[in-house]
Formats: structure tokens, sequence, C-alpha cells
């Protein structure tokens, strides 16, 4: 028989079509994720490798930038100058070894020493001093190569000599390579920077550098796993290399390893070609390994940053291996279930098939059920019908034989009623014997009659059929026989008594001759019977009456559960209350018992929510739902409450059983499982989800509102390590805590997310409109959140340092998608990383340069004032003779590097700190004894001198006494002062201005008022102010003579001041026709280019000099 | 009932199409959609009296942006390189930036020559914080985050040159140069290195860009018998003064002369004998040795011409053009600022041997070739330095702020 489709079962079918049909394209769609993942992981973890190689490259950039720039310092100081002038003098007199050599040695050698630092400190090895000619007069260590020549010496094919010889050709300053170098007998590289004075070349200094930096990179294999390193090395011939610094593996391997490029070591190949890229590849080790490859032009090395490939995909072969599983336990889950369904189908089919075969059989009211409106039911229908019509077909046909029937049996009824007359008489007889007989048989129960001895005399049928005994035995029977144990002797009592008293009852169980055991209850009466005394008595059953009994004590002890019950009667009075519904609602029963449920309600449904619940009730007579109660302590919990209906069992209710457990725990857990899907369970943050969810919604709002906003991206320096060293709890005790700190450093409004390990993400939103200004903004909060979270931690009473690196990207609009953004404050946050971490960085380099340099211009400041890079210039000021009234004291800074930097520049940043002081202090002070010397010699002891006066100078609330005591200081003549105010100053607070000036000029100190106009001080205002003169701002003076509406501003101020008896003078003045124009005016007093630029001191006075012979009028 | 079986046949041939159709579209989807192609601006004068120096980087260009088509292009995406010609003027070459940059989309800029075009387009650039490639050897003094500059700074080339030709030719110099800021610039570097190192100054003299009279020059040469010459000449004027100097009976051996723009491409058009003897400095010369560059004068020539012949500034732009697409394969994407992150730390084997992007300057680490040139138009390597040299745009020996200030006064002067 051959084996086709059909001959298998519908059930098997239906399962081989489901695991072709469902299974074929899950499997596939489960190998393509994979392969998408497996895509996904290669190159996150590639794109790791090269920014792990970019900022290890970057370090030792830096690192080496860094050394080389401290070289050129050198180059460029004094030091330099004089040490290889002094040296080179006493080198060629009287060679290395003499006493003047090593006097003059002496001189320098501190100074030297602290460019190499010290300690932990120390940058160099060693320092050279060589001449243009190549003679080295000067190293620190005074090794092997002092004294020698790097031309035509031992030493000339060293990279010493290499450095030297690139410098004097270059004129630039050089690194070499790392080589052993003999004099030290250690790996070196060199640096060196040529000394050049006034154009000519005076020398080369050099400076020597150990391999403990660069060491201390390649050996950092943080973020590469357990089987990640760092190999550096350099060409030493064609397909050869060696290693340049130590492997995690081979801590020997440092310029001792070579390796061999033609057959292994592919990235290495890579990167000595010149290459910057990544990939998976062969290692030296012959290993292959997930790498990036760089190569350091300053060293002409060659760097690979690579794991092994077996570490970076085990989450893949993980989830391979879970994919396998899972396809595996749906086949059989699926098969099973098309399995199960076709065999409920085919079940059918075979009940069908059965009553077919039944209906066959004969048995016509046979019939299926007709569930269901698929085929199946209607085919369940149709046989029905057609068992209907075969059944009525058959009837038809037995009426018909039924009517045949009825008339033969007319004619033989004739026939018989004269037999049946005869024997009527006998039977009247027989009629009355068994009508006694019936009458027993009917009684209910069991009926018997015992003489005294107990043996039975006469019973009824239904005592034969309880003891399946038959009438013969009965009769040999006694009483007793059909009861043991105990009841043996109880109802033998009974009859004695029964005999003696005249009646007696009790209950017992009666043995059947089957063993079956039945309760019975026993009534017996004496009666008299032939002369005889014996007695009757019946036996009714009990059993139903025990049952009832068992079942109400088993009721009485369910009803004592951890479930609430509560049961009222058909009004909804409580009627019972369980111990359980004690304890959850906290009621008593005696304080509920007769009370309405409703004094357990909180008010949280309404009306609608019980009336709906009440009409479920009456229809169906149940109703299960949840519901919110409050507890006789007030506090409002939910439940889980199902409500039954008690009916009678004619139909009306008589009561309702309410059943309810408390379910608060239950539904934290599902608040807790909802909060797991946005919230970070550690931090409670919000997690990676929500974060892009608030992002995406950022940039919108950010495009609307045309705002700025900025996305801080940052983790913590050194985390892994400590989750190494204490263990996972301590890590996540941090993190709890990093969590903690950084939310008090931002808005409310603003987003502090966890992305997952310890990376966080904050979001700043609506910032500001301009780029630059937000980035000003943004960067403290950053600096804020940084230096919060770089204070120590306190776990679990360790301490615990660590700090954050933060990476700071500004968005505008929705134009760039997030994660671009995200990627890109990430990008910044491992500048900031390899800036040395603890740091801030903007992605952006002009915001990064924007806040770099504010900052740096701000330390640079801080270290003007006592590097003495201040100083105080001074601006002629004349009368209308062109006669020298004084001067303006104005402040200037040379910057060794910047040069001049504009008061523009540098007073706005002083202003922001409290720098302005300081420097406002050492003007003021610097004035002051300028006053001083002027006031010893007649011809300067009338000039006055203006300073400036910041805001926040003048707000110190001992400003007048600063001012006095530098007057008192200095003995100066107080009214050669003159105070400079600017209308920001007296804007700000008008009776502490006021009080301030009027001390002032108690002391005698001159009050202007500068930049006159161009603020909004009110005249009435001005009015109040002691001032002695205004000055008129150089903007309005600029554009006198070609602006009319300036013309006119200057001509009311001018009018203004002689109105209230003030003093004028003008700023700014450049030209003879500004000049003319004020003067016929009425101004009085002039500064400008006209008359004097600002100078130094010798200038300021050799101007002067030259003034007092130039007679009035001509200079114009 | 009789056709149930057609028609069950009928339904699984449906069904088979209909799932080939749907698998085909997912692929077609995933791998076969259409990518654009990526554009980049070539900006150089095909026209004017820039057009036979600035041609042939047109040409180097190409070969790049063909070699990386055919390797695939980046990131799977066709380059497509859009050529607009200066007219040897920087205004309109400025124009051109600006078109490029905001009508045709362009993701990245090569060209310019002269250093007015390269200051017109970099207003351009910065403005639209976009990426300029520029190929030339210059003055220095300049640094930009959206330029990277593949050619010499000073200290890789005038600097070398000068003290080599202290070194080995003798004290005393005389200075000729067109008038404009890079010769200007130049010379003031060389005579701050000579003047250090005890080099004496004859003589310094300047002609307007163009000009052929360089008679007054010559002869001031010859009655100074200087021991060498540093020529910062540009253009035509180099062909005048070196045949002024043949006519005046000056001779190499004697008295050397130093270039810093004669090329192998400018000694093909004026005639090599004319300047056979005489020296010039590069970062790169045909006849530097190597695989690498072999095999790049082979692949050029074979697609231009046996009879072409490759210089510094070819080279330059042809490596700048490899320097891009390395950098947008390994990003991945053409975001111009992570791009520039990426650029910032690019390193590339090219002809000229191993260069690397300075991540301060953004000019190159390459090697300094000093040259003399022989009669067949190539030259002869007679020094190189040991490796790739630091790229220095500002030197070190004074301020940056005392270069700009200086700067300033060179571009007043000319004024």
């Amino acid at each position: 028989m051959s084996w086709r489709a059909k001959d298998i079962s519908l059930a098997w079918r239906f399962m081989i079509w489901f695991v072709v049909v469902a299974l074929l394209p899950l499997a596939s769609f489960g190998y393509l994720s994979l392969r998408q993942n497996e895509e996904a992981l290669r190159g996150e973890t590639l794109g790791r490798m090269s920014r792990l190689a970019d900022k290890k490259t970057l370090q030792i950039k830096t690192y080496l930038d860094e050394r080389s720039q401290n070289v050129q310092l050198l180059a460029r100081s004094r030091l330099a100058d004089e040490s290889m002038a002094e040296l080179s003098r006493a080198y060629a007199r009287h060679r290395a070894g003499s006493a003047e050599y090593r006097r003059a040695a002496k001189l320098f050698d501190k100074d030297f020493a602290a460019y190499i630092g010290e300690g932990g400190d120390t940058q160099f090895y060693d320092v050279f001093l060589i001449t243009p000619q190549g003679e080295i007069i000067l190293t620190h260590k005074h090794e092997a190569d002092f004294a020698t020549n790097l031309v035509d010496g031992p030493y000339r094919d060293t990279q010493l000599a290499q450095v030297f010889r690139e410098s004097l050709m270059t004129m630039d300053s050089r690194i070499s390579d790392f080589e052993h170098y003999a004099p030290s007998n250690s790996p070196a590289a060199f640096v060196s920077a040529p000394i050049i004075r006034e154009g000519k070349l005076l020398g080369v200094v050099a400076m020597q550098l150990d391999t403990q930096h660069i060491y201390r990179v390649a050996m950092d294999s943080s973020g590469l796993g357990a089987t990640g390193e760092t190999p550096l090395g350099k060409l030493t011939g064609a397909g050869e290399a060696v290693f340049v610094a130590p492997l995690r593996r081979d801590p020997q391997a440092a310029l001792q390893r070579r390796i061999d490029l033609n057959t292994t070591a592919v990235p290495m190949r890579h990167a000595l070609a010149g290459e910057r890229g990544s990939g998976v590849e062969i290692d030296y080790s012959g290993r292959q390994v997930v790498a990036a490859w760089r190569y350091l032009p300053e060293l002409r090395w060659g760097m690979v940053v690579k794991m092994d490939a077996d570490e970076a995909f085990a989450p893949i072969r993980r989830q391979r291996e879970n994919l396998l599983k899972i396809l595996l336990a749906l086949t059989m889950l699926g098969g099973f279930a098309a399995f199960y369904f076709g065999r409920q189908m085919v079940m059918r089919l075979r009940n069908f098939a059965q009553s077919a075969d039944e209906i066959a059989g004969g048995s016509l009211n046979k019939r299926v059920d007709e569930y269901g409106r698929d085929e199946l039911g209607a085919l369940a229908r149709a046989f029905n019908r057609m068992a209907k019509n075969l059944q009525v077909l058959y009837r038809t046909l037995e009426d018909r034989v039924e009517e045949r029937t009825r008339e033969l049996n007319t004619a033989n009824e004739q026939l018989q009623k004269e037999m049946h007359e005869r024997e009527r008489i006998d039977g009247l007889i027989r009629q009355e014997n068994n009508f006694r007989k019936e009458m027993v048989d009917s009684l209910p129960g069991i009926f018997y009659m015992l003489d005294s001895s107990g043996q039975f005399l006469m019973w009824n049928r239904n005592l034969e059929s309880v003891l399946h005994c038959g009438a013969e035995e009965i009769v040999h029977s006694h009483a007793l026989d059909f009861f043991e144990g105990g009841d043996i002797g109880l109802v033998r009592a009974k009859i004695h008594e029964a005999f003696e008293i005249g009646d007696a009852c009790t209950e017992a169980v009666l043995r059947a001759k089957n063993g079956a055991k039945i309760p019975y209850y026993f009534s017996g009466r004496r009666i008299e019977r032939n002369g005889e005394q014996v007695l009757v008595g019946l036996g009714i059953d009990i059993t139903e009456r025990k049952r009832a009994e068992d079942a109400l004590r088993v009721a009485a002890a369910t009803f004592e559960t951890h479930e609430a019950i509560l049961i009222t009667d058909a009004n909804a009075n409580i009627i019972r209350v369980n111990r359980a519904f004690t304890e959850i609602t906290g009621y008593l029963p005696e304080e509920v018992l007769g009370k309405n449920p409703s004094i357990l309600s909180s008010g949280r449904q309404d009306k609608a929510f019980y009336a709906a619940m009440w009409q479920q009730l009456l229809n169906s007579g149940t109703w299960t739902g949840e519901i919110w109660d409050r507890r006789k302590s007030g506090q409002i919990y939910p439940k889980w409450l199902t409500i039954t209906a008690i009916r009678g069992e004619q139909g009306p209710t008589t009561g309702y059983v309410a059943i309810f457990s408390d379910i608060t725990a239950r539904k934290q857990a599902e608040e807790e499982i909802r909060n797991l899907a946005f919230y970070d369970a550690l931090t409670k943050l919000p997690n990676r989800r929500l974060l892009l969810d608030r992002f995406h919604l950022a940039l919108s709002v950010s495009a609307r509102s045309r705002n700025y906003g900025a996305v801080l991206f940052l983790d913590m320096d050194k985390f892994k390590t400590l989750n190494d060293t204490m263990g996972h709890d301590y890590g996540d005790l941090m993190l709890i805590e990093v969590a903690r700190r950084i939310q008090p450093c931002v808005r409310e409004v603003d987003t502090v997310a966890r992305l997952g390990g310890d990376e966080f993400v904050v979001l700043i939103e609506e910032v500001g409109m301009n780029a630059e200004e937000v980035s000003q903004k943004v960067a403290p909060i950053a600096e804020k959140i940084r230096a919060a979270l770089a204070l120590p931690y306190l776990l679990r009473e360790h301490e615990y340092h660590s700090s954050p690196s933060i990476g700071v990207c500004l968005y505008y609009g929705n134009k760039e998608p997030v994660e671009v953004l995200l990627k890109r404050a990430d990008l910044a946050m491992y500048q900031a990383k390899d800036a040395g971490r603890n740091a801030v960085r903007f992605f952006d380099p002009a915001m990064q340069h924007a806040v770099e340099t504010h900052a740096a211009l701000e330390a640079d400041l801080r270290r003007a004032l006592p590097n003495r890079e201040l100083q105080l210039y001074y601006q002629i000021q004349v009368d209308n003779e062109h006669r020298p009234l004084g001067a303006e004291a104005l402040a200037r800074w040379k910057h060794p590097l910047r040069g001049m930097v504009s008061p523009v520049q540098f007073i706005p940043v002083a202003e922001e700190s409290s720098l302005i002081l300081d420097i406002g202090n050492w003007v003021l002070d610097t004035a002051c004894r300028q006053l001083a010397l002027w006031g010893k010699r007649e011809e300067t002891r009338g000039l006055e001198l203006a300073v400036n006066v910041s805001a926040q100078q003048f707000r110190r609330h001992d400003f007048v006494e600063t001012i006095a005591a530098a007057i008192r200081a200095h003995e100066v003549n107080p009214a050669s002062l003159k105070l400079e105010l600017t209308e920001s100053v007296v804007l700000s607070d008008v009776a502490d201005v006021v009080a301030k000036m009027h001390a002032l000029k108690v002391l005698g100190v001159k009050l202007s008022l500068d930049d006159f106009g161009t603020g909004y001080s009110s005249l009435s205002y001005l009015k109040q102010l002691p001032l002695d003169q205004i000055k008129i701002d150089q903007s309005f003076v600029r554009d006198i003579a070609t602006d009319p509406n300036d013309a006119i501003m200057v001509r009311t101020i001018i009018d203004l001041a002689q109105n209230f008896r003030l003093n004028v003078i003008a700023e700014g003045v450049e030209t003879a026709s500004q000049l003319g124009f004020l003067k016929q005016n009425g101004c009085m007093a002039y500064q400008g280019y006209l008359f004097g630029k600002p100078v130094a001191i010798e200038e300021f006075e050799m101007l002067l000099g030259k003034l007092q012979g130039i007679e009035p009028g001509k200079s114009s | 009932m009789q056709n149930l079986p057609g028609g069950k046949s009928r339904l699984l041939l449906a069904i088979s199409v209909a799932a080939a159709l749907l698998v085909g579209a997912l692929l077609y989807g995933q791998y076969g959609r259409a990518q654009a192609s990526i554009k980049i601006g070539v900006l150089h004068s095909l026209s004017g009296t820039m057009a036979s120096s600035e041609t042939p980087l047109v040409d180097a260009v190409r070969l790049a942006v063909e070699e990386i088509n055919q390797s695939g292009g980046a990131n799977s995406r066709h380059v497509e390189m859009i050529v607009a010609d200066c007219r040897s003027d920087a205004g309109y070459c400025a124009q051109q930036a600006e078109k490029l940059i905001a009508q045709d989309g362009v993701q990245a800029l090569f060209g310019c020559w002269t250093s007015s075009c390269r200051n017109a387009v970099k207003t351009v650039v910065e403005k639209h914080r976009h990426l300029l490639f520029y190929p030339l050897q210059y003055e220095g003094l300049e640094q930009s985050h959206d330029i990277v500059y593949t050619g010499a700074a000073p200290n890789q080339q005038i600097i070398p040159m000068a003290l080599w030709a202290l070194r080995h030719k003798g004290k005393r110099f005389y200075l000729i140069g067109s008038d404009y800021v890079f010769p200007r610039t130049a010379n003031l570097i060389a005579k701050d290195v000579l003047l250090a190192q005890g080099g004496q100054l004859l003589g310094e003299r300047y002609v307007p860009l163009g000009e052929n009279g360089l008679a007054t020059a010559v002869r001031e040469i010859a009655a100074l018998s200087p021991d060498f010459v540093l020529n910062t000449l540009n253009g035509d004027s180099n062909l005048h003064f070196f045949r002024a100097l043949r006519e005046a009976g000056i001779i190499a051996e004697k008295t050397p002369v130093f270039s810093t723009s004669i090329t192998e491409v400018g000694l093909a058009a004026m005639g090599a004998d004319l300047a056979a003897g005489h020296y010039a400095a590069w970062n790169y010369f045909q006849s530097v040795d190597g695989d690498e560059n072999r095999a790049f004068v082979a692949r050029f020539r074979q697609r231009f011409g046996r009879e072409r012949v490759l210089d510094n500034p070819m080279a330059a732009s042809y490596t700048g053009v490899k320097m891009w697409a390395d950098a947008v394969r390994s990003q991945g994407s053409t975001d111009l600022v992570l791009l520039k992150t990426v650029l910032a730390q690019q390193t590339l084997l090219a002809p000229q041997g191993i260069v690397a992007v300075d991540y301060e300057t953004r000019h190159l680490w390459q090697k300094v070739f000093i040259g003399k040139a022989r009669t067949d138009g190539q030259f002869e390597i007679v020094w190189q330095s040991a490796q790739p040299v630091r790229p220095a745009p500002f030197p070190i020996y004074r301020s940056r702020a005392e270069w700009l200030d200086i700067l300033q006064e060179l571009a007043g002067a000319k004024q």
C-alpha cells in the first residue's frame, strides 16, 4: 500500500503544514536579524577601537607637543640667553673641568633643575646646551656626553646629534625617536630648539625624555576587555619591525621583541605603512583580533589598539545559541498547538461518524451537538435534520401498527369480561390480604415486628432491600445481628426499654448483609398481638441529615480563610464577617454587623460604577472586579472583590457573599514594572528610551522657539577600576550618588538620564538664541556638575575619589538627528578624557575655543598682577590754552606671549570675576604713588590724575575707606585725585551712591562722570550727585564735525554742565576741527590723540616737558 | 468540484509568486537602492595667466577620483567632481566656491594656487564652515579649521633650502622675488634664518608679477657675484630671469639659483637646459625613489599620456583627494564636522612617502627634498630630511602675534 498524504491523520497534517509555513520564515528572519546584530556589534567594536586609538595617539601627540613647547619656552627664556653666553665663554676659555667653568655652571644649576622638574613632576631626564659648532657645554646629569662634540665626537650618530643637526637646518623645534642612548644606558628621545637672540643663532637647547609616559599610554588597557592591548612598533628594516613599548602579554617586549611583518601582524603592517584604519585581522601572535591601527608621525611609529575577536564577538555567539533554543522551543510548541487543534476537529468528525453509526443501528433519537457556525456546525445541523426526518417517518409507521392492534383488543375484551366477573369474588379476598401487606410495605423506611426475644415476626420490603436479605434469612435472624460494636448493646438496651416502658427510640448504624452501613433512627412501641407482647417499630434513614451536619462543620471552617468574607442579607445588611475581614479593613465584627457595606467605600468610584455593579449582580448573580475602599484608619487601598448572590431553592435572593483580598502589593508591583520601562532601576533616572523621547521633543521645541539647547555626555573616570576592585555593589552605590549629585546642578525641567554603565546624559533645553552666549551659559553648568562629581565619594565608609569627563554639544532646531548629536557629545567627552580627564569639552571647536580663550585670558590675567605684567599708561588732559591739567590713568597689559592685550578684551573678563577689585586697587595705588612723586616737584605739583572706578569696586562697602587709606599712605593732596565714575556705577543704588559720593567729597577727592550721555541718567538724579566734572564721551566727539545730531548733543551737554556749574571735559579729541567746535561751544578741557596717546610714565613726562615750550594756540 | 486540483495548483502558484515578489522587494530595499553620488568641487584656473600652472592639477584630482570610484567609491557612493574655472581671478574664484557649496552641494573643495585666491576662498569656506584642500607650498602664517594644507609650510621648503645653500655654497646671498605677499614673506623668513647663522645679504629685489624686465636685477647679480641666489619669482618671470642669466653669462656652477617655484612641469614648459644645474626644494619630486611613487607615475602616465610629467602641486592635489576619501570611508558619513575631526588625525601612504595631518595646524607632516635640475627636466635629489618634518606655519622663533603684525605690515607695504 502506497503511503499518501490522505492516509495521514488530519492532526499530523496540520502539524507538518505549520512547521513548513510558519517556522521556515521565522527561521530565516531570525538568521537575518542575527546577521544584522553581528554587523552592528562588529561596527561598534571597530568604532570603539578607533576611538581608543585616536585617544591614545592624541595622548602621545599632546605629551610630545607639551614637551616641545617646554623646550621652546626654555629656548626663548632669559635663562637660555644668559647661560649660553656665560657658559660658552667659560667653556671656551677654561674648558669643562676648570673651577671657573664650575662656578659659572653652578649659577644656573637651580634654574635648569626647575625646568627638568622634581619628584613626581619630573618632565625631563636631562637638559643640554649645545653651541652652533656642536659642543655640549652644559648638561644637568653630567653623563659621558658632557663636553663632547656632536659633529665629530663619539656621540655624533645618536638621536641627540640628529635633533641638533635638524634644529640647525630647519631653525625649528625637533623631536627624535626613542632609541637606546649609551650615556644614559636607557631608551631616550630628545627635543631640541634653536636659541635665537636679536636675529643671531646662539646655540641649541635640547632636553632628554624617558619612556615613562609613553609606556603608561601603551599599558593603559582600559576599555580593552581582558585580552586587549596596545602594541607600539617601529620599522627596523624591510618587512621587520620591533616593539617599542611593553606589551600586556609580554612586559619585556620593548626594543627586544621583533615583529615579522610579512607573515603575521597585519594591523601593525598597516600602521607602519602610514595607514589609518580598522578591521578584523591576524595579529603578531597569530590570533584573530579586532583592531584599529594608527601611524604616529612624531615618532614614525605604528600603533595598534586591539582585542581578541573571541572576546569581542562573545555576545553574538550567545545570541546565536539563544536563537537556536527559541526556534526549537517554538517548533515544539507550535507543532503541539497545531496537532491539538487538528485533533479537536477530528474528534467532532469522529463523533458525527459514531452518531451516524448509532442511528443506523436503530437509536433514532440520537443527535449530535450543533454548536458553531463553521462548516462542522452546518454539517451537524444537516445531520440532525436528517435524523429527525428519519424519526418522523418511523413514528408514522408505528402509529398505524398501533391502530390495528387496538381494534383487535376491543374484540378480545368483550370475550374476557365474563371470565373477569367470576374471578372478581376471589380477587376481593386476595385484595384484602394484599392491602394489608401493601400498607406495611408502603410505610416509609423500614418496618419490623419483633417478639420479646428479638426475633423478626413481620417486616416490610424495605427491610429486605436495605439489609440485602431474603425473607428466609430474616426469619432466622435476630435483630441484633444487624448491628456492630457499641450499637449492639445500645439496641439491646432500647429493645428492653420498649418492652418495659412501652416505647423507645434511638439512632444506630445498620449493617447490611453486603457490608453497607447506614445510619438509622429507630422507634418502637410495645403492642399486644394474639395475646403476646410484641414490639412494632419503624426505622428512618438519616444519612442525609448526617451529611448536612458534616457540611455545616466544613463550611464553618472554610469561612475563616485569608480572604475577607462578608455576608449580607437580601437587604444588604451585614450579617457576618470573618477574621480576615477585620485584618484587612480594621473593623471588628461588632462594628459592622447590621450595617450596609457602603461604610467601607472610599468614594473613588462614582454612582454609575455602583449602579453598573448592582445591575450585573441582579442579572447574573455575581460580580467580580477591582475596587478602591477605605480602611478604618482612613487609608485607601485597592482590593479584588467577588460578590455572589445567594439564592434560595425557589429563586429569590436571600443574601450576598462578598469575598475580597487586598491587592495593594500587587498594584505596587505593577507600578514598578511600568517604571522599569522608562526609568533606570538603579538610579531612578530616565533611561535611554525616555531620554531619546524627550530629546526628540526638545529638538522640535528648539525648532519652534529658535532657542539653542545643549546635551552633556558624561562618564566617570576610573569607574571600571572601582567596579573591579571593590565589586559591583560599590559601583552601584556610586552611580546612585552620581545621579543624586547631578540633579541639583540643573533646572527642574532639564533631563538627567542614565544611558547605562557609568554613562549619563544631561539635556539642557531652551538656553538662548545665540550660540556663543549659550556656550558661555552652559560652560558654568557643566563646570558645576564636574565640580560636584569630583568631590570624594563616601561609599559605606570607604572614601573614594573619582571625577567625570564631560562632553558638551549644542543643538539648534531639529535638522540634526538625535543620534548624531549624542555621538558628538560622546566625541567631545573623549576629548575631555584626552585632555587629562576631570574636564569639560565642547564638541564645536569654535565654542571650545571661545570658552577656552575666555578661561585662558582669565587665568593669565590672574597671574598678570603678581608677574607685574600690568602697566599704568597716562593720557594727557589739557585746558583751553593747551596747558597740561593732568592725565587719565589707564591700565595696560603686556602679556609675555600675546603682546599688548587691549583693555576692551581684558577689562570685561576682569569684571566678570573679582579680579577687577585687585586691578582697581593696583591702579589706585600706582596712581597715588605717581601723584606723590609729582607732588614733590614744582612743575608737576598742580597735575590731577583721573582714575577709573568700576561698578564692583564702587559697590564695596569699604570703598571710601580704601580711597582714604590710599591718600593717607602716599600722602597725596586729595584734590589732585579724580575718580571717574561711569553711568552704570551711579545708576545702581541711589541712596548708597549719593552717600558714598558725599563722603568722598568730604575727603576732598574730585568726582567726574565718565562717558556722559550714553546711558539714561535723568537730570533730576544728576542734580543730586556732588559731581565736579562731566566727561563728554568720545562717541559724540568723533562725529561732531559731520553729524548734526552729535553736535547738538555735545552743545546740550556743555550747556547743562554750565547750568549745574560743573566742569566739562571732552575725550577722544583727534582733529583740530573737533577742537575748534568744542572750544567755540564753551568746552574747557580736552583729552585725545591730538594732544597725546596713553603712554608709559617716562614718555608722559617727556611730553610734559615738551608742552611747556609750546605757546597756547600754536599746536592746532 | 472537478476543478479543485487545478484551483489548488493555481493558488499555490499565486502564493509562491507573491512570496518571491515580497522577498525581491525586501532585498531591493536593503541593497538595491541607487545611492546618490557624493560631489566634490575643484577650483582651478583653466583660463588666464594661471591656466598653464593649474590645469595639470585638475588631472591629478581626476586620477584620484577615478581610482576612488574604481575601488568602490566612498561609502559605496560614486564620487563626482565638478570643475569650476577660476579664470585666474581670486574674486571670481570665491564666487565659484560659494556656488559650489550653496547650489551644487559639494562635500569638499580642492583647489587654488595663489595666496590671494586662497584668501578669497578661505572667507567663503569659513563662512559655511566647509572644507578646502589647498595643494600649494605657501608663505605660512595662517591656519584654519576648515582648510587642510597639503603643500609645504615655510619650514618644509624655504628654510631648509636656504640653510642648505648656506652650508654648501657660501654665506653671501642675493634675494629676488615677485612683488606680492608670498615672496616677501618667504624672503623675510629666509633672511631671518640666514642672518641668524652668519649669512650676508648682498641685495634684495622685487619685480611685479608677470614682469619681464629683469635686466637690472641680473646686472646686479653679475656685479655682486653672490655665493647663491634665492629665487621666489613666480609665473612667466622665471623664464625671463633664467634667460637673462644665461645671456649675462652667469652659470650654475658659479652662482647657483635656489628657486621655490620651479617644478618639473615648469622646466618642461621653459626648456629644461635653461635651468639645469640650479636647485629647487619640494616635498615631492617625480624622481623620488619608492614603489608607491613609481606606481603613481605609471598610473598617471597611462591615464594622461606617456609624455606627461608630475610635480609637487600635482602630487599634493592627488594626496588631498585620497586623504579626503579615506576620512569619508573611515567616518562612514559625510557630516562635515565629524569628518574634520577625523581628518585632523589622518595619515596616508602617499607618493612622496607617509604623510600625516598635523592635529594642531592642519598642515601635513612630510619629507623635504632639495633637488638639482638635470638637462632631462628631472631633479637629482641632493639632500632629503631624515624624517617627515612637522609643519610650522608660524616659525617658532617669533610669537604668533608678532608674525601677524609683520604680515599686516607686509600687506600694508605692498599697498
